[in-house]
């Protein structure tokens, strides 16, 4: 049985075994290895893409339950190569430091940005809290998620 | 020599490409036909190995190669070469190597790993660093005797697999004044898992009887070394390159699983790709060691410290690595931060049969300086003294002695305690206390360095104007190499830091270089980097003078252009100059080289020390405010200050950036980090579900004053500023739940549990019955009397 998988807008087949993750199939089939399985438990939220619209860890979820469904992965979130909101506003503050959690933080802003516009600054706070960063402290991820909240 | 300022606010050029996902991390590489890699561990702390027969795992399905311990004669280390790549005949630790496979599938590898025959008998393990030191003990290398040692002058025996001393001054006299109180003080912390995000990965290939390993590392000349001498070939053999790197903090410091890779990629002839799992990184991650101290001070009432003594117990896990050199840093630790009269300390780095252990930001220090802060307020509850006061009086300042007779310049720490001041009274009061928590606030010091040692550059002029630095640096995620570098290259030579081009380091391109961390890189790299971008200047200089026909003297270089000081627009553009040297003379290139020059300890003052004295020293004041409540024994952190010598700041943005998320780490540190040893010897955190770091709703924004001017020898005046920001943090924290509740805090993390213990009066003061009463009872090696001073 093949897996027919829609991701960043492009229908694609995949032979892969039905329970294996999405998160290696993107990164080892497709090649798109902004999504990172870092823990593989579903906690830490760097291997985060959109399903359907909303937020997933990819590493928990077998493919086959993606079969079917709208998938969107940090690199399908650029316009024209062009940054979105909220990554022009995280490379504005200068809130990138190694990088490895960002791809999946990106996801869970850009669609805490269409969904809560009215967020304030400890909503964004609770919303990262499927996001760890080892490296910034996410105050400087919280500044620029209310930078592009305010960038109309 | 430049004619631009190098302070600048300088975004890096790596954003915008890793928040679009695009940045390739050595763990997003994938060569074609490459083979996939596993390692075989082993599953007892300590044990005997009876049978090892990989010819079934051999013929299963994908298998390309499988290598053990009889493919790699050599042993590595720091002062002694103890640690072989597979366990050889005997099991030190739960999780040693035992054999890799090399595989067409991650899958059909670990199907044979299932098949590798393997048969173990259980020998007796120490598991605590107590059980170490007992006086029937096991020993975790009974044949320490033989052991090539690398660095003469540390005491070994047994299980100690390192003691590094220093006695300076007359600690005994001290102690037996009439007109002293004598204050006791032991604490406990565990280890520390770094959790970098990307865990450690390789990809290794074999290519004209060279190796060539591309590596998430921080130091590509020490994998290159230390490749090499486990391989048993010369390191010239062995070329590293490094992509960037997913978060480093240390624990890619060390020789990891490259070793792995390179004899499976020679034995298979095919590229192959290693990556741990992050169950093998929780469970065999080169941790912040645990630690137990003893710390004793002879105190005059009116709060002079005229005698200190300590003991540090360090567990290095099975192996020595970098422990052996920490045993260095107590000295400057525990003798940092205060005017001591005499001081002796000893620094011991035990054996134990548990995963090894390696380096973490500010390693060593932060514990220390978390037993230094809660020792130094228990001197100031006893005398009677408030202990802000207490420290104001006793900070190191200008002509101070450290621990091993260094010589102290400027007074620092005095300043910054006083601009904390300021900005702790500058703050909005907080509302009225009504909801039964127990508030606490607490200002720490800290004495910190910058790992210099050598570093090269290359800085290669191109005919369009741009320049490229070519050095071994890493970009680990803390910017320098996108940020401090090319600022310094650029603001020399007068060109916009976007055009100097920052080569990734490749050890067959670059020179060597020590690597990434410590504080390091902007200083060692920076003053290398500035020397070579300066022989750039004064070539281009010289050619430009051709041209223009005007003294290399009366000429600036800025905005792109080579002008005659004082007639802007006048001349030519940098681009110009460069494409007419290099038809005329050739390309023009420059190179810098640069090492610390190495500050000697008074004479017989230390032993078994890898630095006698900190080349740069670097200072830090925290604040810090918190809430306890009693009922949960949940500690929040209402406010967090950090006044940081930076020396010079080159960029501040960045620098804020490294101390809001050093402090963040810190507190995971100080409040909920916490890696238990089971009493098989496993780590008992296999995971993120049971190994807790910060979460966004844990953290605090990080109030930061960045103290400049203090002396340093670094470029530009520059200090290293990554590194430091964790230093204090634990002390600051622990410090302020202590007076919060009124409690003795002995121990780290201040966990609700650990907190609710202590609110209950259920915790039993720590004892340390392994750390013998008399100092000099705890050393194998009686240290000298030093010259003069006794």
């Amino acid at each position: 049985m093949g897996l027919s998988l829609t991701v960043n807008g492009d229908r694609l087949a995949s032979a892969a075994d039905p329970t294996t993750p999405l998160v290696d199939i993107l990164r080892e089939e497709l090649h798109l290895t902004g999504a990172k399985p870092v823990c593989r438990e579903g906690f830490c939220g760097a291997c985060m893409v959109l399903i359907d619209g909303k937020p997933t860890p990819s590493c928990l979820m077998p493919a086959a339950l993606a079969d079917g469904c709208e998938i969107h992965t940090v690199e399908g979130l650029t316009t024209h190569g062009q940054l979105n909101r909220i990554q022009s506003a995280l490379e504005a503050s200068d809130a990138v430091q190694c990088g490895m959690c960002f791809p999946g933080m990106v996801v869970s802003l850009t669609h805490l940005l269409t969904t809560r516009p009215d967020a304030t600054r400890e909503d964004i706070r609770a919303a990262l809290t499927g996001n760890i960063c080892r490296c910034t402290g996410y105050e400087r991820i919280v500044d620029a998620t209310l930078l592009a909240l305010a960038t109309k | 020599m430049s004619d631009v300022s190098a302070t600048m606010d300088f975004r890096r050029r790596d954003a915008a490409d890793k928040l679009r996902g695009r940045t390739r991390y050595t763990v997003d590489r994938y060569l074609p036909g490459m083979l996939h890699a596993a390692v075989l561990r082993a599953g007892v702390p300590s044990g005997r190995i009876v049978r090892l027969d990989t010819s079934r795992a051999a013929r299963m399905p994908g298998v390309r190669a499988i290598v053990t311990a009889a493919d790699a004669p050599g042993m590595m280390g720091i002062g002694i070469a103890d640690h072989p790549l597979f366990a050889r005949d005997v099991i030190r630790y739960d999780g040693e190597p035992l054999a890799a496979v090399a595989a067409g599938t991650l899958a059909q590898a670990q199907a044979a790993l299932a098949a590798i025959d393997v048969e173990i008998e259980p020998l007796p393990a120490v598991i605590t660093m107590a059980d170490a030191l007992a006086s029937d003990a096991p020993l975790v290398h009974p044949n320490w005797r033989d052991y090539e040692v690398l660095l003469e002058g540390g005491a070994r025996k047994g299980n100690v697999a390192w003691e590094a001393t220093v006695v300076r001054g007359n600690v005994d006299a001290a102690f037996a004044r009439a007109d002293v109180e004598i204050i006791e003080s032991s604490f406990r912390v565990g280890r520390q898992n770094h959790v970098a995000f990307e865990p450690r990965a390789v990809v290794a290939s074999y290519e004209d009887g060279r190796f060539h390993i591309e590596t998430s590392t921080q130091v590509p000349w020490g994998i290159r070394n230390a490749t090499a001498r486990l391989l048993g070939v010369p390191p010239s053999q062995v070329r590293v390159t490094v992509p960037p790197v997913g978060g480093g903090f240390g624990l890619k410091f060390d020789l990891a699983i490259e070793p792995f890779a390179a004899l499976l990629a020679r034995a298979s002839g095919r590229p192959v790709r290693l990556v741990n799992s992050r169950e093998e990184e929780m469970l065999t991650c080169l941790f912040r060691e645990n630690a137990d101290v003893r710390i004793r001070s002879a105190v005059t009432r009116q709060g002079d410290i005229v005698g200190r003594e300590a003991v540090v117990l360090m567990d290095c896990g099975a192996y020595g690595g970098e422990q052996i050199f920490l045993t260095t840093m107590t000295a400057h630790t525990l003798g940092g931060n205060y005017r001591l009269g005499s001081v002796r300390l000893v620094s011991r780095a035990l054996y134990t049969n548990t995963a090894p252990n390696g380096a973490f930001r500010c390693c060593n220090g932060v514990y220390n300086t978390f037993a230094l802060e809660r020792h130094t307020d228990e001197i100031a509850a006893r005398i009677g003294m408030d202990p802000l006061l207490f420290r104001r009086r006793n900070v190191l300042g200008d002509k101070d002695l450290g621990a091993t007779g260094q010589v102290f310049e400027a007074d620092v720490l005095s300043p910054m305690l006083e601009r904390m001041d300021t900005l702790r009274d500058a703050a909005a009061p907080r509302p009225a206390r009504t909801d039964g928590r127990l508030y606490g606030r607490a200002t720490t010091v800290g004495t910190w360095f910058v790992f210099v040692g050598p570093s090269a550059a290359t800085v290669n002029m191109n005919a369009d104007g741009t320049a490229t630095l070519v050095t071994s640096g890493v970009e680990i995620g803390s910017g320098s190499m996108m940020q401090g570098l090319p600022q310094i290259v650029a603001s020399t030579v007068g060109i916009p830091p976007e055009s100097v081009v920052v080569r990734a380091a490749d050890t067959d391109a670059a020179g060597y270089d020590v690597g990434v961390g410590g504080g390091r890189t902007t200083v060692s790299l920076g003053a290398a980097s500035l020397s070579a971008a300066q022989e750039v200047r004064a070539k281009l200089l010289k050619v430009a003078s051709e041209m223009i026909e005007a003294a290399p003297e009366d000429l600036v270089m800025r905005h792109g252009r080579v002008e005659i000081a004082g007639a802007p627009g006048s001349g030519r553009t940098v681009a110009e100059v460069a494409t007419y040297a290099q038809a005329k003379h050739g390309p023009v290139s420059g190179t810098g080289a640069f090492t610390g020059t190495g500050v000697p300890a008074m004479p017989g003052c230390v032993a078994g020390h890898f630095i006698d004295a900190i080349d740069m020293p670097v200072f830090a004041v925290h604040d810090c405010e918190v809430a306890v409540d009693p009922e949960t024994g949940h500690v929040e952190v209402l406010n967090y200050r950090v006044v940081q010598d930076v020396g010079r700041a080159l960029n501040p943005r960045a620098i804020h950036g490294q101390i809001q998320g050093g402090v963040v780490q810190g507190l995971g540190y100080a409040l909920h980090e916490e890696v238990t040893m089971g009493s098989n010897g496993r780590v008992c955190q296999s995971g993120f579900e049971t190994y807790r770091v910060p979460l966004a709703l844990d953290v605090v924004p990080v109030e930061i004053s960045l103290y400049e001017g203090a002396p340093s020898m670094g470029p530009l005046g520059t200090k290293g500023a990554g590194e430091v920001p964790i230093l204090n943090v634990g002390a600051a924290i622990a410090c302020a739940v202590a007076n919060a509740t009124g409690k003795r805090i002995q121990e780290l993390p201040l966990t609700p549990p650990r907190v609710l213990e202590l609110l209950l009066d259920r915790k039993r003061d720590l004892t340390l019955p392994h750390i013998a009463e008399a100092w000099a009872d705890n050393l194998v090696r009686p240290h000298k009397t030093p010259q003069g001073n006794a």
